[in-house]
């Protein structure tokens, strides 16, 4: 019996192996082909790393993933695509990437695949907000989206309850939780976010802006730092700060604030969703029991708008035909339904698929699916302006929105003094 | 270097004389030397100053065009670079003073050779022995306000602002001065050690025979004689002080504001986030000014210090 049983396990495995492969070609048809991948060292690169081998049976391709920091990352695959050295057939690229991607022509436009290939990849079974944000600027497909984060509002369910509170929904509602949990002799604060000079303390800010009606971009695709909502929103996340975050939060970067909640310090904060899993370990985290997460607060209740980030992935356009051939169909196996669901089982935190969502597999490991679902259909992946001005912009910004909540600054002025440099980029 | 440009016929080697042999000998030894400081350091100081003349920048290379030294007299034009200059030249300053002060005191204190000095010594030169990206992280981490071994003490006891030392607009730089102290005094202290223990021992026994006092023989007869040693020690600490970029990266990334800002790390900005090559060039040139300049000063001075000493 147990034998057969094992053999039983055998044949299902290679079945579903074979189910793997289906998608993709099932022959050997890229017998030879080497792919070289540069991947952000986010959650998922050790998923594309692990899962290399089942491409090749699959395909007959070999796939190397080069994993780097995200400043190496941008580094080597910039250098790479100005030199034209065509040492990286595939790139991860970031969000915020595409604009330099668009207008440099970096990568490969993937529009005329995608339209040929799109009862192969079911586009419609893709979130259009992904689609759009982790690749389209400009008219040109410059990636192609495989790992869609959603921002979300981690809380703590006992806190919340001890303040008699329900979990908030508007900016208002936020703040006023945020301020009636702080007890700093209790060693409780409502609120914690990145305050750090640099891309930790702009990033943080552009999210809570967005949802307090804020924005970048003015309707005439400049600059529009110093607008009346902008410094509003900056006034409130200053008061934010002093009055309910842990006093260190100024100067705390990604590591610093998901470390200040999994502590239990901080109450809540937004945060992208592929941290989500963290809280649930009890290795790292004292607020397994407790956390909840839930769909950050937006001002506009009617039509919510949540913020969306992630990655897409790209084809250098420096490569031969060949390569490039190969790269998209590595592409369509990755992202194809079964594929990207197991890298998700295996602790990718990136997701893509509208079916992923009511997966009953995923829906039973992943209780936030549903908050998920909700953000990707009214996301929104442009409150960070995705133009290639955008590097500058963010400096500027860290560098204001940090003066400020260390009091050096007073709002108006410093994001005046940021939008004067700002222009001067166009 | 003239001599490389002399035709050498193969058949007229023989006949040179030994000094001309010897002469092509060393030049040849020392070739490949100088060829790698050619590719190393000359070629790219030359690019670096080529590329300064241009608003070039990587990510937007069809907008390339020839500024002449528009980039040198608007470098200091933005608060970040202004900030970046002042602090980085305070930072010096400070941190390579303080370093020669305690440093003197500890190569005082280490000078007689016994057993627990050698082991004192070598305990001492642990910080040193740390890359300074990790040093920054370890300080980082030690001063973090809510929950870092010594800065939470520090807010509690109300010793520094709520917010930390490393964040608060007062204390950041003077932390990171703190940090860089602790860091290269042990290095300060060896490079004086090592004068100390060349000192002639006649002098001292000397003025020890005529009765001179500690602070006197430190005071009239090792200052003096050290000075060479002194300034060579503050030559390489404060070319290495002026370029400073790890500690500051990890620990404040500039901030808070641009209190913290620093020249390298506005160049690395420019160069590696922005891919403003032109921005980049110019900021590294003018540092490399600063450089040559705090340099050049301190090899003048200590010619004239070694003269006199040395009759």
């Amino acid at each position: 019996m147990k034998r057969l049983s094992s053999l039983r396990c055998l044949a299902l495995a290679s079945a579903s192996v074979a189910a793997l492969a289906a998608p993709a070609l099932a022959d050997q048809s890229l017998k030879g082909v080497t792919l070289t991948l540069a991947s952000q060292n986010d959650q998922f690169a050790a998923v594309l790393a692990e899962m290399a081998p089942e491409f090749e049976a699959a395909t007959g391709a070999k796939l190397k993933v080069d994993i780097l920091d995200y400043g190496s990352l941008l580094t080597k695959t910039t250098a790479d695509f100005v030199g034209q050295t065509g040492s990286y057939d595939l790139v991860t690229m970031d969000i915020v990437w595409a604009g330099q991607y668009a207008e440099n022509g970096y990568t490969v436009d993937l529009t005329d695949w995608i339209a040929r290939d799109k009862d192969e990849i079911d586009t419609d079974d893709i979130y259009p907000v992904l689609m759009q944000a982790l690749g389209q600027y400009d008219g040109k497909q410059v990636a192609f989206p495989f790992a869609g984060y959603a921002n979300v509002l981690a809380y703590r369910k006992d806190l919340l309850e001890k303040a008699g509170l329900g979990v908030p929904t508007t900016p208002e509602e936020f703040t006023a939780a945020a301020l009636k949990m702080t007890d700093p002799a209790a060693g409780v604060y409502g609120f914690v976010a990145n305050g750090q000079k640099g891309a930790a303390g702009a990033q943080d800010w552009m999210q809570y802006n967005a949802q307090m009606g804020g924005a970048i971009m003015g309707p005439d695709g400049k600059p529009d730092l110093n607008s009346d909502a902008n410094i509003h929103s900056l006034q409130v996340y200053k008061e934010l700060f002093d009055k309910a975050a842990p006093p260190g939060a100024a100067n705390y970067d990604w590591g610093g604030r998901e470390e200040s909640f999994r502590q239990g310090i901080a109450a809540m904060m937004q945060t992208w969703s592929v941290g989500a899993p963290g809280y649930y370990d009890p290795a790292s985290s004292k607020v397994v029991d407790t956390v909840g997460i839930a769909l950050a607060p937006s001002e506009n209740t009617e039509e919510p708008s949540y913020g969306v980030g992630g990655w897409g992935i790209a084809i250098n356009a420096g490569i031969s035909e060949k390569q490039k051939e190969a790269a998209w169909e590595y592409i369509k196996w990755m992202t194809s339904k079964p594929v990207h669901k197991e890298m998700i089982l295996k602790g990718s935190g990136s997701f893509l698929r509208k079916s992923e969502m009511a997966d009953p597999e995923l829906k039973a490991k992943f209780p936030f699916l549903p908050i998920l679902e909700k953000t990707f259909e009214n996301g929104d992946g442009s409150y960070r302006p995705r133009i290639p001005e955008y590097p500058e912009i963010q400096d500027l910004l860290g560098t204001a929105v940090n003066a400020v909540l260390v009091g050096d600054e007073d709002p108006k002025a410093a994001l005046d003094a940021a939008q004067k440099e700002a222009l001067d980029l166009f | 270097m003239s001599d490389l440009s002399l035709p050498v016929p193969a058949r007229a080697l023989s006949p040179l004389g030994f000094y001309q042999r010897r002469r092509w000998f060393l030049v040849a030894m020392a070739a490949p030397a100088l060829a790698y400081i050619l590719v190393v350091a000359v070629w790219p100081i030359l690019q670096g100053m080529y590329f300064s003349l241009f608003d070039y920048n990587l990510l937007k290379p069809h907008r390339t065009k020839f500024v002449g030294l528009q980039n040198y007299l608007e470098v200091f034009d933005t608060p970040a670079n202004r900030a970046a200059f002042v602090n980085t030249v305070i930072f010096t300053a400070a941190a390579v003073t303080i370093e020669l002060v305690l440093g003197f005191g500890l190569a005082l204190a280490l000078w007689r050779d016994s057993r627990f000095n050698r082991i004192a010594l070598a305990l001492v030169l642990v910080p040193v022995t740390i890359t300074p990206l990790v040093v920054g992280l370890i300080w980082r981490a030690l001063l973090l306000p809510d929950f870092g071994l010594l800065g939470y003490w520090l807010a509690h006891w109300g010793l520094s602002d709520p917010r930390g030392l490393l964040a608060d607009p007062h204390s950041a730089l003077a932390t990171l001065i703190a940090i860089d102290v602790w860091e290269w005094t042990p290095m300060m202290a060896l490079i004086l050690l090592a004068g100390l223990k060349s000192l002639p021992s006649d002098i001292l026994e000397a003025s020890r025979t005529d009765g001179a006092t500690g602070w006197q023989r430190v005071r009239l007869i090792v200052l003096p004689l050290m000075l060479p040693a002194v300034l060579l020690a503050l030559m390489i600490r404060s070319v290495d002080a002026f370029r400073v970029f790890d500690s500051v990266y990890v620990t404040t990334g500039g901030g808070p504001g641009n209190s913290t800002n620093t020249l390298m790390l506005q160049a690395v900005k420019e160069g590696l986030q922005f891919f403003d090559i032109g921005a980049a060039s110019t900021l590294g040139n003018v540092t490399l000014l600063c450089i040559a300049l705090i340099a050049g000063g301190l090899i003048a001075v200590i010619r004239r210090a070694d003269r006199r000493a040395n009759g």
